[in-house]
């Protein structure tokens, strides 16, 4: 008896548990040097959707009923989101997404190239993130859950 | 029949595509060389100031997050609309739950 519930089988459910995490470092790279290397907010955060994603497919919908936290991504979606607009809101003396911090700012203004710099880029694309994978996962549980069809 | 026609159609398309990528005789889309710095200044400005005013090397994420910022907002903005509208069409409907 391999499979239990709605999952995919002991072939697949080992070999998300060995890829997951190398995707998820892997996005977290995309969103950590945002600003320094190709890639960004968006295109991580989808990277870490997508192993979230393969959790879903792998391991089933009873399985990730059982981990996803309505509340709790509610709220970080949120945070995400208003973490952006304080971003853009810290250089308002000047104007609208002024980027104060890497200009006059007391942190993120090292030297161009190095990991704290470019002010609030990295703010920016870590709350984007954020963001986007909660947005992307969110909306396939959502899909996943409330199916109307096969019944 | 239908297969050999399908793989000639696919033949005749990357043939087609190959004569019009080429650089030497194929179409050009605007101005290249020297002219291409009177037309398109604001890809030279970014490029040129971009590591300096915002302070990313990647160019396209000074673009996306200081110079278009309002774009990105709205992007973010589209983003939860859209997550929004799926989960409320989604969603067990009144009709559905007899």
């Amino acid at each position: 008896m391999n499979c239990r519930g709605d999952d995919m089988g002991v072939i697949v459910r080992t070999a998300a548990r060995a890829t997951i995490p190398l995707i998820g470092i892997f996005g977290a790279y995309i969103v950590a040097h945002g600003h320094l290397t190709p890639g960004g907010g968006f295109q991580g955060g989808a990277t870490i959707a997508g192993a979230g994603i393969l959790f879903l497919l792998a391991f089933g919908l009873e399985e990730m009923k059982k981990r996803y936290n309505k509340s709790l991504y509610s709220v970080l979606e949120g945070i995400g989101g208003l973490t952006f607009l304080g971003a853009a809101m810290l250089g308002i003396g000047v104007a609208f997404f002024y980027n104060t911090l890497w200009h006059n700012g007391p942190f993120f203004n090292g030297k161009p190239g190095t990991l704290l710099s470019a002010g609030f880029l990295p703010i920016m694309n870590l709350a984007v993130g954020l963001k986007v994978f909660i947005g992307l996962v969110s909306a396939l549980t959502w899909i996943a859950l409330y199916r109307r069809w096969r019944e | 029949m239908k297969r050999t026609l399908a793989y000639l159609s696919l033949l005749f398309i990357l043939g087609v595509l190959l004569y019009v990528a080429n650089p030497d005789y194929g179409l050009k889309f605007g101005p290249g060389g020297k002219e291409w710095l009177s037309l398109r200044y604001t890809d030279d400005y970014y490029i040129q100031h971009g590591v300096q005013e915002v302070g990313g090397t990647n160019i396209v994420t000074d673009i996306v997050f200081d110079y278009r910022g309002y774009d990105t907002l709205g992007e973010a903005t589209v983003l939860f609309t859209a997550i929004a509208g799926a989960v409320a069409l989604l969603r067990p409907w009144r009709r559905d739950e007899r």
